[in-house]
């Protein structure tokens, strides 16, 4: 066991990290030591980068070095919105110490001269040439490994102003690439990205608070006239978007999203707010605004060219843009799988060859796979077919005399089959297919072929039902209904 | 003198409430003629009730109802919409698209939603009736829930005749609530008529349908017909073909020969 986190009074008693835990408490007898809990860690600390994308668009967290992280912000063009990059970092800084935690950051041109600075320097704003800030950081500042620091630490070379103007290649030879590469990264010879945690969004509106918001009917409010602004960006640019997302920011720096996806691109700000109303009628119990929202963002994404609108003349008046607004409505509201239609499929099995596809997201149609209207389907179709008990059938391959379906016997006077749908041998895996290929599987049957029968009672109720495998195959074949006819 | 002031009171009521009542335009006056030919011709923006009594004749019931709705279907109204809930797929089976083609409706056209409680149904429903471009609106009402009340159904019945959708709930027992559907039918399956070529297979499907409540237009003789559904959409079977589906062959033309001008065709 060893220390991973110390606090300031432990520190002062001469408590460090990866000190193992049996010499501390030689040290501090009465030292209080607390099991890490890495998943809550991590979790708090996605919530906190969250929560720091009001403050800029690109938020990202380094994993490689800390338990649970750094956070990095790409301010590029966002520091004027405080005012200045030391407000903004004061700002920063400040609310989070509000919180009871101890934070350090720095501002510079390169992520690893940022990370040098903020975990070993102070708080500070360095400029293009980051050379002489970092050159008396101790060289565990450039992100190194333990091995490697020891190794420079054995050889004297003890802060990184040391390291400028050596012999490159005998430093690649001891401590490998990596060394050069942190050393560029940091001086900024070497671009390093970072990858945003949130799905980058180039169009978005926000809207800040002086004082939070709680109310579900504020919120909706200012997502609507946030709809408006951003669809006049939109429109600018003549793109629509299908899908919105409204980003909540807590005042107890936790974010809360909804998301609504419309059918076809629009940038009807209209829409947009009544899509975001009708999912938060789907949301329930679960908004929980906390303290407060102090600031909101609506972003756009899955952009596509719109072109501008005319009304009136030429329209056609086929429905199609008012369909399109009722699915929206009930796909925000039931959500996205609710609202279906049917796609059809190239295949005979029956319950595959229709598939209830979401009509918002809604695919080509595959044009050979249209429905043959010649073939006597049922109007309601069983989501999973029912067994039925059928006494024998008087001739082989003959139709069913009756059946027994929940517990209630039907009488056939009429009927008519079999209709045969065959086992598609090239889609079944190769092991069910044997050594002569599929010729196997399609001719013992294998239990996969059916024998589809129309049957109907007395009453005139019309059942689809089907024998599964051949005729004979089992001492009992297996009947299920499958659907109804209408 | 009493039961006269009483009477009075009772005729100035029923006045008021006529005049209240928002009558959908035109079912009694211009059905008849405004409508296609066919056997029920329809105005759009009704409330529908279609009853079967068993949960068995769930086909029946949706052939039906789909039968009168594709009457109701217009170019710029294309759209069917289907409602169930979710956890009664099972019990009544869902809408099929390859029977759907078969049966003469463009599987394109008609949309289902499935939900999840009795609320979103009728959410989703009123929601449905409300969109210009829906002709109509079935909702399968597997087991009757307390939120379909009268009022319900009330304020269905006046947001259709304002936007002109139909809606249609299918309704499964013998009980009948109060409601303010102004049509309740009520269909039975029928042994199919005779197969051409094979006597022992069925074949179209073949309804006894009732007109519960309601007419289709004043001076009309209550509906209460077999009915086939064909090609064509609906055909009234002959009333002397009978339940086992002899359908009498159509009469020789006997008023042709009368209105020959010449006897040449009896003399040959």
């Amino acid at each position: 066991m060893r220390i991973v986190a110390a606090d300031a009074r432990a520190s002062r008693q001469g408590i460090f990290v990866s000190q193992s835990l049996s010499d501390a408490k030689a040290i501090v007898p009465d030292l209080e030591a607390r099991e890490i809990d890495r998943g809550f860690l991590a979790s708090a600390f996605a919530d906190f980068a969250n929560w720091h994308s009001n403050a800029s668009p690109i938020v990202s967290v380094l994993t490689d070095q800390a338990q649970w992280g750094d956070l990095v912000l790409d301010i590029e063009g966002v520091s004027h919105l405080f005012g200045s990059e030391a407000i903004m970092l004061e700002t920063l800084m400040d609310r989070l110490a509000e919180l009871g935690f101890t934070v350090n950051g720095a501002i510079a041109s390169t992520v690893g001269a940022a990370w040098a600075l903020a975990n070993h320097g102070a708080a500070q704003i360095v400029g293009e040439d980051a050379r002489q800030a970092l050159a008396n950081l101790p060289v565990a500042a450039l992100r190194l490994h333990e091995e490697q620091i020891a190794g420079l630490r054995h050889l004297g070379l003890k802060s990184i102003g040391q390291l400028y103007g050596r012999d490159r290649r005998s430093l690649q030879a001891r401590f490998g690439t990596s060394l050069l590469l942190r050393l560029d990264q940091a001086l900024g010879f070497v671009e390093e990205r970072v990858t945003p945690r949130l799905p980058l969004v180039d169009h978005y509106a926000e809207r800040r608070f002086a004082e939070p918001i709680a109310l579900m009917d504020d919120v909706l409010m200012t997502a609507r006239d946030l709809g408006f602004q951003l669809a006049a960006r939109l429109e600018r640019e003549g793109v629509g978007a299908q899908a919105f997302h409204l980003f909540l920011y807590r005042v107890d720096h936790k974010v809360m999203t909804l998301s609504v996806n419309a059918g076809r691109a629009t940038r009807d700000a209209a829409h947009i707010g009544r899509l975001f109303a009708h999912r938060v009628d789907r949301l329930q119990g679960e908004y929980d605004a906390g303290f407060g929202i102090d600031m909101i963002r609506l972003a756009a994404s899955s952009l596509s060219p719109l072109a501008q609108h005319q009304i009136g003349a030429f329209e056609s008046a086929d429905g199609a843009a008012d369909l399109d607004r009722l699915y929206d409505r009930m796909a925000s509201r039931l959500g996205p799988l609710a609202v279906v239609h049917s796609k059809f499929v190239n295949t005979h099995i029956p319950e595959q060859a229709v598939e209830l596809e979401p009509i918002i997201a809604r695919t080509e149609d595959d044009p050979q796979a249209t429905p043959d209207r010649s073939l006597r389907r049922p109007l309601r179709l069983l989501p999973a077919p029912e067994p039925v008990t059928v006494a024998f059938a008087e001739v082989p391959d003959g139709p069913p005399p009756n059946m027994i379906w929940r517990r209630v016997r039907y009488r056939f006077v009429k009927t008519s089959g079999p209709e045969r749908i065959g086992v598609e041998w090239w889609s079944l895996p190769e092991a069910m297919l044997g050594p002569s290929g599929g010729d196997k599987a399609v001719n013992d049957g294998s239990g996969l072929t059916r024998d589809y029968y129309i049957a109907e009672d007395e009453s005139g109720r019309r059942f689809w039902l089907f024998r599964e495998g051949w005729y004979g195959e089992g001492a009992f074949p297996r009947w299920f209904l499958q659907g109804f006819f209408g | 003198m009493q039961g006269l002031s009483k009477h009075q009171t009772l005729q100035d009521l029923r006045t008021r409430i006529q005049a209240l009542e928002k009558r959908p335009p035109g079912l009694e006056e211009n059905a008849v003629a405004a409508g296609k030919p066919g056997l029920f011709t329809l105005p759009s923006g009704l409330l529908h009730e279609v009853f079967t009594d068993l949960l068995g004749n769930a086909g029946a019931a949706l052939g039906f109802s789909l039968g009168l709705a594709r009457e109701l279907v217009r170019p710029e109204r294309p759209a069917i919409l289907y409602l169930q809930l979710l956890h009664e797929a099972q019990e009544l089976g869902t809408p099929y698209g390859a029977g759907i083609a078969t049966f003469g409706l463009d599987p394109a056209n008609l949309i289902f939603c499935r939900v999840e409680t009795p609320i979103e149904l009728l959410w989703a429903a009123e929601e449905a009736i409300g969109c210009p471009a829906v002709a109509a609106v079935l909702v399968d009402v597997g087991a009757a829930f307390t939120a379909l009340d009268f009022t319900a159904s009330r304020r269905f019945a006046l947001r259709c005749s304002d936007t002109g959708s139909s809606l249609f709930l299918l309704r499964y027992g013998l009980g009948r609530e109060a409601s303010a559907a102004r049509l309740r039918w009520h269909v039975e399956p029928v042994l199919s008529g005779k197969a051409p070529f094979d006597a022992r297979a069925p074949t179209e499907p073949r309804w006894q349908v009732n007109l519960e409540k309601g007419t289709l237009g004043l001076g009309r003789a209550p509906v209460d017909l077999i009915v086939d559904w064909t090609q064509n959409g609906f055909e009234r079977v002959d009333a002397g073909a009978g339940a086992d589906g002899l359908q009498a062959p159509a009469p020789l033309s006997g008023a042709a020969f009368a209105a020959l001008g010449d006897r040449l065709s009896e003399a040959s």
